[in-house]
C-alpha cells in the first residue's frame, strides 16, 4: 500500500499536528470500495481541495472522516482530526465531541436545514446541547454566530426559517453552524455548487477570512476547478475511489502529472481561452461502475497513454514536488500560498493553468508530461 | 395568510351549500311518503292530505326548496316531522355527545397509529409485526372490530358496559374501536414521514452537530411528522363529527349517527337534513383548523400561493 505522503509541502516540524490525518481510508458499501486506500494530511490554516468527477467517492471520503456513513458502509483505515481519532471512539464519545472537532458544511443548504426551525434556534440548539447554555443565552449566542458569517441584522435572521432566506444566506448560516464549536477541521461538501457566481465568490471570500480568523484546516470538495485555483493550497485529484495525483495547487496546475488531471484542466482552459463555438475538451468515455471489475489502473479505458501494463497494475500515486521512493524530502516544491494570495483575482489566473501554456507550447510540454506521467504512474524500476 | 383563509372558508360555505341543495334533492327522490310514515294507520285519504298540507308537502318542489334554503339562512334548520321540536334543539345534544366520541376515536387512532409507526421506523425487527397489525385491522369492517371488541371486554370479561348509553364509561370501547380501525393509516404516514425525514440531510446535519439521538427525533424529525398528521387528525374529526353511524349503532352511542339512521327510517326530513347540513359544517370547519394548526408547525405553509 502507498505509504501517506504530507498533502502539504510547507510541513509543520515534527511536533505539529496536523488538522485531518487519512492514513489507508477505505469505505465499502455492500463489499464494493467507494474509496480505496485514501491518505492525505492538511494542516491547521490550510485548504486542501479534493477534486473529483460525481461518484468518484470524494463524498463518501468526506463523510467517512466525519463518521457520518450509515452503519451499512464498512469504513476501514486511520482518521485523526487534530490527533483525535474519532473513528476509534464509543459512539457516545464521538456524539459529543464531534462537532468540535470537524464541522461539516453540506451541498445544499436548503436540505441540509431543518425546515420547520428557526436557523436561529438550529445554531444555539449546539451551544444548549455541548456547551450546556440556557435558551436566552444560547440564542444570543446564535446572533454573534451569525454576525460572524457577516449576515447583516443578524438578530431578525435568527428568527427567519430556511426558505425565507437566500441560497447565501442559507450557505452562511451553514458555515456559522459548522465553525460554532471553533473545530479544528472543517469539510465543505461542494457547497458553492448550488449558488450563483457572485454569491460562490462572497462564500469563498467569507470562508478564506474565517480561516484566517480561526485557522482551521479545510477540506473542500468539488469538481470545480474554478474554485480550487481560487482557494486551494494543495489539492488531490480524485478518481474512481482512488487519489491519483495531489500536491501544492500551484504545481499541480503548472504540469499536472496524471493524465486524469491533464484533462480537467484542459477541459478548464478550454472554456476560459477558447473560441467562442469551438468544442470544448472532452474526457472520453465515463468513470467505471462502483460495481465494475477492479483490476489494474480504474482510469486506463478513458487514458489516451495507456499500455498493456495498466490493465494489470494500479500505478502509484502522482506526487507533486516530492520523490517519495527515493525518500528524499520536497525538491522543486513551491511552498503553500498564503489564502489571502490565493483568493486575489491576479492569484487565481497564475495558478489557472494559462502562464504554464505559454511557457511551455507544445511538444516539450507533451514530453515533460509524459515522463512524469510514466515516472510517477508506472513501477520506477522500468525507468531506472 | 389571512387571504388563504378567506378563500378556504368561501370554498367552504360553498360545499357545505351544495352538499345541502344535494340532500335536499336526494330526499325527494327516495320513494316514500312521510305522511304515512308519521300516520302509519291512518287509513283515510283525508288525514294523510291533511299531514301533507301542514306540512307543505302538497307545495311544488321549487316552492319548498326555497322556503327550506330561505329559513337555513335565517339559522333556521325546521322542525321534525315526528318529534314536535326544533331540529336544532334535536340535533346539539347528539353533537356534543358524538363530538366526544369522536374526540376520544381520534385520540385512540393517535396513540395507537403513531406507535406503531414510531415503533416499525426505529426497530426493524418489529416491522413485520406492525405491517401484519397494520393489514389485519385494515381489512377488518367497524362493526367486526365493535363486536369483537363487545364480546370480550363486555360479556366475556365484564370490563366495560354493554347497555349503551353516553358516560366515561360507555365511551372506551367505541373509542377503542375508532382507533384502531384509524390507526393503520396513521401508522403508515407517521412511518413514512419518519423514514423521509431520518434519510434526509438535516438529520445528517443534526447528526454532524453531535445532538442526542432523542433529541434529534424529538425536535427534527417528528416536528416534520406532525403536519401531515395534523391533515388528517381534521379529516378525522371532521368525519367523525359527521356521523360514526357503525359504531354508534354497535354500541348504542346516541349520537348524530344514531340519529341520522333514525330519521332516515321514519323519513323524517327536517331532521335528515339537518345532520347532513351540521356535518357538513364539522367536515369543513375542522378541516380548516387543521390548515391553521398546520401553518402554525410547518412554517413553508404560511406562504401566500401567488
Amino acid at each position: 500500500m502507498t505509504a501517506a505522503p504530507a498533502m502539504a509541502t510547507s510541513a509543520p516540524g515534527p511536533g505539529g499536528q496536523a488538522a485531518l490525518e487519512v492514513d489507508s481510508l477505505r469505505v465499502c458499501y455492500a463489499g464494493l470500495p467507494a474509496v480505496d486506500d485514501v491518505s492525505l494530511r492538511v494542516e491547521p490554516g490550510q485548504v486542501a481541495a479534493l477534486i473529483g468527477e460525481t461518484s468518484s467517492g470524494k463524498s463518501s471520503l468526506a463523510l467517512g472522516v466525519a463518521r457520518l456513513l450509515p452503519s451499512s458502509a464498512v469504513v476501514t483505515g486511520r482518521v485523526e482530526i487534530a490527533g483525535t481519532d474519532l473513528a476509534g471512539l464509543p459512539a457516545r464519545e464521538a456524539r459529543r465531541r464531534r462537532a468540535s472537532l470537524v464541522g461539516y458544511i453540506a451541498q445544499d443548504a436548503m436540505a441540509a436545514l431543518n425546515p420547520v426551525i428557526p436557523v436561529g434556534r438550529q445554531i444555539a440548539e449546539l451551544f444548549g446541547v455541548h456547551r450546556g447554555m440556557h435558551r436566552a443565552e444560547a440564542s444570543a449566542q446564535a446572533v454573534r454566530e451569525l454576525a460572524r458569517v457577516r449576515i447583516d441584522r443578524p438578530e431578525r435572521v435568527v428568527r427567519a426559517y430556511p426558505h425565507q432566506l437566500s441560497g447565501g444566506m442559507r450557505q452562511r448560516v451553514m458555515i456559522a453552524m459548522a465553525m460554532a464549536l471553533s473545530p479544528p477541521l472543517l469539510i465543505a461538501d461542494e457547497p458553492t455548487t448550488a449558488l450563483d457566481v457572485s454569491t460562490q465568490a462572497e462564500i469563498l471570500g467569507l470562508v478564506g477570512q474565517l480561516q484566517a480568523e480561526t485557522g482551521s484546516g479545510i477540506l473542500w470538495i468539488t469538481h470545480d476547478m474554478g474554485v480550487v485555483a481560487e482557494l486551494a493550497d494543495v489539492v488531490a485529484v480524485m478518481y474512481a475511489g482512488r487519489i491519483v495525483e495531489q500536491g501544492p495547487a500551484g504545481d499541480l496546475f503548472d504540469h499536472p502529472l496524471h493524465p486524469y488531471t491533464q484533462g480537467l484542466l484542459r477541459t478548464r482552459r478550454d472554456l476560459r481561452t477558447g473560441r467562442p463555438g469551438a468544442p470544448l475538451y472532452q474526457i472520453e468515455g465515463s468513470p467505471p461502475a462502483l460495481s465494475a471489475q477492479r483490476r489494474g489502473c480504474a482510469f486506463a479505458p478513458r487514458c489516451a497513454r495507456r499500455t498493456e501494463i495498466c490493465r494489470e497494475q494500479v500505478p502509484e500515486l502522482m506526487t507533486q514536488g516530492h520523490n517519495l521512493q527515493a525518500g528524499n524530502g520536497p525538491s522543486d516544491a513551491s511552498p503553500s500560498r498564503p489564502l489571502a494570495a490565493a483568493a486575489s483575482p491576479a492569484g487565481s489566473a497564475s495558478a489557472a493553468g494559462q502562464a504554464p501554456d505559454a511557457r511551455q507550447p507544445g511538444p516539450a510540454r507533451a514530453d515533460l508530461l509524459a515522463t512524469g506521467w510514466l515516472a510517477a504512474c508506472h513501477h520506477p524500476e522500468v525507468l531506472s | 395568510m389571512a387571504r388563504t383563509l378567506i378563500r378556504r372558508i368561501a370554498f367552504g360555505v360553498i360545499a357545505i351549500l351544495g352538499v345541502a341543495v344535494l340532500a335536499f334533492l336526494l330526499e325527494f327522490v327516495v320513494p316514500g311518503d312521510p305522511a304515512r310514515a308519521i300516520a302509519p294507520r291512518a287509513q283515510s285519504a283525508a288525514v294523510l292530505e291533511n299531514i301533507r298540507i301542514q306540512l307543505h308537502l302538497n307545495r311544488p318542489l321549487i316552492v319548498q326548496f326555497a322556503d327550506y334554503f330561505g329559513e337555513l339562512f335565517r339559522g333556521n334548520l325546521g322542525t321534525s316531522y315526528v318529534q314536535r321540536q326544533s331540529v336544532t334543539s334535536l340535533i346539539m345534544p347528539r353533537l356534543a355527545t358524538t363530538g366526544w366520541l369522536a374526540l376520544a376515536g381520534v385520540v385512540a387512532e393517535v396513540i395507537i397509529g403513531g406507535a406503531l409507526g414510531v415503533l416499525s421506523t426505529l426497530y426493524a425487527r418489529v416491522r413485520a409485526v406492525v405491517a401484519a397489525v397494520n393489514l389485519t385491522l385494515l381489512s377488518l369492517p367497524q362493526f367486526v372490530v365493535g363486536l369483537v371488541l363487545l364480546l370480550i371486554f363486555g360479556f366475556r370479561l365484564h370490563l366495560a358496559p354493554v347497555t349503551g348509553g353516553a358516560g366515561p364509561a360507555e365511551i372506551v370501547l367505541p373509542a377503542l374501536t375508532l382507533g384502531l380501525v384509524g390507526a393503520p393509516w396513521y401508522a403508515q404516514i407517521v412511518a413514512d414521514q419518519m423514514a423521509d425525514s431520518l434519510a434526509s440531510p438535516y438529520v445528517r446535519t443534526a447528526v454532524a452537530k453531535g445532538l442526542p439521538d432523542r433529541y434529534i427525533l424529538w425536535r427534527h424529525v417528528l416536528r416534520n411528522v406532525l403536519s401531515p398528521a395534523i391533515t388528517m387528525i381534521g379529516m378525522d374529526l371532521g368525519a367523525y363529527l359527521s356521523g360514526v353511524v357503525t359504531v354508534e349503532v354497535v354500541f348504542g352511542w346516541p349520537g348524530i349517527g344514531l340519529l341520522a339512521v333514525d330519521s332516515l327510517q321514519n323519513l323524517d326530513r327536517p331532521v335528515v337534513m339537518g345532520t347532513v347540513i351540521v356535518g357538513a359544517v364539522a367536515v369543513v370547519a375542522f378541516n380548516l383548523i387543521a390548515d391553521v394548526l398546520r401553518m402554525y408547525v410547518d412554517p413553508r405553509t404560511r406562504e401566500e400561493p401567488a
